[in-house]
């Protein structure tokens, strides 16, 4: 079923007749729920009689044999097929690596600013001028390069995978049931689970870090095809196979081009999805930006900062450079002209000279591979450090503000929860979750939800922390939403909201968390805050702009009927936009708690504890096997969380983030 | 087109004019080659690499630095693209299968340095109660630690994921009325505890030596009981608490070499071999780097300029 048939059915039923007395219900079981709490409190946590003890163990032992198997001298030729892979992959990124270095800083600037100039328009030229500047003046021109080979070969084989299952995604049902569930565990497990079994079978270096990004970056490429193939108008399709178009002729000049702003929205989010990928890739030698933050991140707080904002700086100019040129050679926008195109031409050529002269001249001046004498690194890194003393002084009125605040909300908000999640007992949190799920979503969602939550305690092995885990979630989804559908209502009507919120929610999605995240340990001195915080910042802009969306693309005529009627302009919003624009808006809520699980890891680095410090321990102490359990009850708790959130009668309707 | 060909001409010249040169330094550094050393998150590692680094550059040969975590460093030495680690706290699974089982990596021995884990605490702190001396002083005096997080309790403040640990199992097993808080990764935890520090405050946490804040804070160890035979050391195993009950050994912190590496015949590998330092040494360094922000290669030639007699026995001299 075609996302569009799905969205159909929901508007006919007068909507909330049900729904008023399922609510009730529901808040009736949650009330239950909180009974048992008081009446059980503590006594029945999940037994130990019905968890299966072993499988931690077992999944050591596999990681072992993977190793020995891998590390002897004649390895079997499965093992020899991943070296194959790993070093081809080593090659091609340390060749496009060697070719920037080999054109210097002034050839590659000139080059990656003229073919903005040539496809994308001046704006977007200028914006790849500054990033290219930046990264030279802040002393990092080195690590940039590295990072943007790294992930211009990561972007490049995601989309070579991923449009064309996405393409098959959109045309066949069967095929997008199958592969939805594969997406979502590629994008809430946790890197850190499987870096080592991929350091394993790919060994470390750029390869490996391709490798891990790819499994970030491709979800996100198949399902936005996929939607852009399924948002094409089914009567043109009806239309062009009533004209006797194959299935290849309808795919290639019909669906895809008509699927053509889809398809770049899928390059432009890979390419973010895949930069948000380069602080782990560091971890296992992939070198550049990323190990900077890493290596930084201990000893040198200021330099990991300053890495950090050359990521962002590099995801403003790819977002802007990729946005610019899709607009610009959108073939319904062209009409060229024998003159107009005689000038295309001469400018092309005048840009690959100034290229090669602009490569002369770096030789010319540096006679070497970069050209970063003259930097404001120190500068910079004086004025970052001066921050960060002032946030790390206890003394200063800022800290008296934010301190009580941290204290408060763990005293009074998380603390309680958590022990309200924990200490609840198990029969009634699982029995009652389950039952939830059915008031609000049905039987299916019913029994996913009791599957996924035996499984946490059955299998992983981890109740209780996933019970700590699942407090923080909602209290940082809740937080999110707080925030996230005001300021996507608030894009929505206005132009200039929009574009005063834009760059910082570029910043908010790449910055890498646990950079931006260490001042606000010392402004918050309180565990769990400041991982909640990281996790409503990264999980915000995703809602505020899937809630934009929704608002701005209600049908105008609704609008106007009502405009007609003299409704002023907050009853349109409250009354017309907002209830059409549901569908989006549970989206946003939905793909927020997603975005919240994907930052668990990250909050545990930072205070939060439970399974994000569990998973993280997992890769850091050699315990894998309670690294990737930790990792499924994440998993699980996610495919629960969806399926109590998803409502009736809404199939899943695929999230484009 | 002019203009283009002018480019590439120049081009041209200044490739030769690379390639000249990288044949000359190759020709000199023949008998060395390239070393790549792995430097780990911690500022001590960052102060063994870079004086390593520019140790071996003296020789001639070319050292590369990777950045790889702890724990996946060891396939990358099982591959030979690491040539070794200067300072390991003691992997024990890994050591057993890359070095033990498969012979792929080398264990080199110590590297001078002693790794002390343990409980700390401000100075401050331990002059208004010398019985905190002992962990039997913490013992109806817990509550002085209390926090927003530890409710009723007093909070423990938990080390880096990373790092070997044992404190909840300890807390339990000496019946101290503390909470298990994790804070997260080091950084996360210097911040909190630093920031009590400053308010003069209490606080009790996991801590080690060699540590360039140790020469910026004042901090006492908090003796915890004596260790006995049996005594272990890794909570994950689980058990009887009563096991675990005793301090945390003493690391001698070592080198693994990648067995590649150490066949290779290559002079690092002996200069390697011979590399050693102290606690002292190492957070001197640590100190430049870390505590001055100095740049790594510059603190590492001020410490051997300083250091010529320790240096000239590396290289065998």
């Amino acid at each position: 079923m075609s996302v569009a048939q799905a969205a159909g059915p929901l508007a006919a039923p007068a909507p909330g007749a049900w729904w008023r007395g399922r609510t009730g219900a529901a808040i009736l079981v949650a009330v239950a729920i909180v009974l048992a709490f008081f009446g059980w409190k503590n006594q029945l946590p999940w037994p130990g009689s019905l968890t299966w003890n072993s499988l931690s163990h077992d999944l050591d032992n596999f990681q072992a044999w993977l190793s020995n198997n891998r590390n002897v001298p004649h390895p079997s030729i499965v093992f020899r097929l991943f070296n194959w892979i790993a070093s081809f992959l080593d090659n091609l990124v340390g060749w496009l690596t060697s070719f920037f270095f080999k054109l210097t800083w002034a050839g590659t600037t000139a080059l990656g600013t003229l073919v903005v100039l040539r496809f994308g328009g001046r704006r977007a030229a200028a914006i790849v001028l500054t990033a290219f500047v930046s990264f030279a003046a802040m002393g990092v021109w080195d690590a940039s390069m590295r990072t943007f080979a790294l992930t211009f070969a990561s972007v490049a084989l995601s989309l070579l995978i991923g449009i064309p299952l996405g393409i098959w995604a959109g045309r066949s049902d069967r095929f997008q049931r199958v592969v939805t569930p594969v997406l979502d565990a590629m994008q809430i497990i946790p890197a850190f689970a499987y870096l080592m079994p991929i350091v394993i079978l790919f060994s470390v270096g750029p390869g490996a870090a391709v490798a891990t990004t790819l499994i970030y970056a491709i979800p996100p490429s198949i399902r936005i095809t996929a939607l852009g193939i399924r948002s094409v108008p089914t009567n043109t399709v009806e239309a062009a196979e009533a004209l006797g178009a194959t299935r290849l002729q309808t795919l290639l000049k019909v669906q895809l081009p008509l699927a053509r702003r889809m398809l770049l929205l899928s390059v432009n989010q890979t390419i973010l999805f895949a930069l948000s990928m380069v602080v782990i890739a560091g971890l296992i030698g992939g070198q550049g930006l990323g190990a900077v933050v890493t290596s930084g991140l201990y000893s040198d707080p200021a330099q990991a900062l300053v890495a950090g904002f050359a990521i962002v700086i590099m995801a403003i100019a790819l977002d802007r450079a990729t946005e610019a040129m899709a607009n610009r050679t959108d073939p319904t926008h062209r009409h060229l002209t024998e003159g107009k195109r005689r000038r295309l031409h001469l400018f092309t050529a005048s840009c690959v000279a100034a290229v090669g002269f602009a490569v002369g001249l770096g030789y010319a001046l540096s006679a070497g591979s970069s050209w970063t004498r003259f930097t404001l690194q120190d500068w910079l890194l004086r004025q970052v450090q001066s921050v960060l003393n002032y946030v790390q002084n206890p003394g200063t009125v800022v800290f008296h503000v934010t301190s009580p605040i941290g204290n408060f909300l763990v005293q009074y908000g998380l603390s309680p929860l958590q022990s309200f999640f924990v200490e609840t007992p198990w029969p009634a949190m699982t029995f009652g979750l389950a039952i939830i799920a059915y008031l609000i979503s049905g039987p299916r969602p019913a029994v996913i939800t009791f599957a996924m939550l035996a499984l946490i305690g059955g299998i992983t092995n981890e109740w209780t922390n996933a019970m700590e885990t699942l407090s923080q979630v909602l209290v940082a989804t809740v937080f999110t939403l707080l925030v996230g559908i005001p300021l996507g209502v608030w894009a929505a009507e206005s132009l200039r909201a929009r574009q005063a919120m834009r760059p910082v929610l570029d910043v908010l999605q790449t910055l890498p968390q646990l950079v931006y995240i260490i001042p606000f340990i010392y402004l918050m001195p309180v565990s769990i805050v400041p991982g909640i915080l990281a996790s409503v910042l990264y999980a915000a802009p995703v809602v505020i702009r899937l809630v934009e969306a929704g608002i701005r693309e209600v049908s105008p005529h609704p609008v106007e009927a009502a405009g007609a009627f003299g409704a002023t302009r907050l009853q349109l919003l409250l009354k017309v936009k907002i209830p059409m624009a549901r569908d989006a808006i549970m989206l946003g809520v939905n793909q927020g708690i997603i975005m919240v699980l994907a930052v668990v890891v990250i909050a545990g680095l930072v205070g939060s504890g439970a399974l994000g410090y569990d998973v993280a321990q997992g890769l850091q102490q050699s315990l894998f096997g309670q690294g990737v359990l930790a990792s499924l009850a994440i998993l699980a708790l996610g495919i629960a969380l969806d399926r109590v959130t998803q409502g009736r009668g809404r199939k899943r309707v695929e999230g484009v983030t | 087109m002019k203009v283009r060909a002018g480019g590439l001409a120049v081009t041209a010249i200044a490739v030769a004019a690379v390639v000249s040169v990288g044949s000359a330094s190759a020709k000199q550094a023949a008998a060395c080659g390239t070393v790549t050393l792995n430097q780990q998150a911690w500022a001590g590692s960052e102060a063994n690499t870079y004086v390593a680094k520019n140790v071996l550059q003296s020789i001639g040969c070319t050292v590369k630095i990777t950045t790889i975590a702890e724990v996946p460093v060891y396939q990358a030495m099982a591959d030979g693209k690491s040539d070794a680690v200067l300072e390991d706290w003691g992997h024990v699974p890994q050591q057993q299968q890359y070095v033990a089982k498969q012979k792929t990596v080398v264990d080199e021995g110590p590297n001078g340095v002693t790794g002390v884990i343990g409980w700390y605490i401000p100075t401050y702190l331990m002059q208004q109660h010398p019985e905190f001396k002992t962990w039997k002083g913490l013992k109806g005096k817990e509550t002085l630690f209390k926090s927003p997080e530890s409710g009723s309790q007093g909070m423990f403040l938990g080390g880096d994921p990373s790092y070997q640990q044992k404190d909840k199992t300890l807390i339990k097993a000496l019946k101290l009325n503390f909470k298990f808080v994790s804070v997260g990764a080091e950084p996360a935890q210097v911040a909190r505890w630093t920031q009590l520090y400053k308010q003069h405050k209490p606080v009790l946490f996991y801590w080690y030596d060699p540590q360039y804040l140790n020469a910026q804070y004042k901090l006492s160890q908090v003796q915890l009981p004596p260790r006995f035979k049996g005594c272990q050391d890794d909570e994950t195993k689980g058990g009887n608490p009563a096991k675990y009950a005793c301090a945390y050994p003493s690391y001698t912190l070592e080198k693994f070499f990648s067995a590649k590496f150490a066949k290779s015949g290559s002079p690092a590998v002996a200069v390697l071999k011979r590399w050693s330092w102290t606690n002292a040494d190492q957070n001197v360094v640590a100190g430049m780097i870390a505590g001055q922000h100095m740049d790594p290669d510059k603190a590492a030639q001020k410490w051997i300029a300083a250091n010529k007699a320790t240096v000239n026995k590396w290289l065998g001299k």
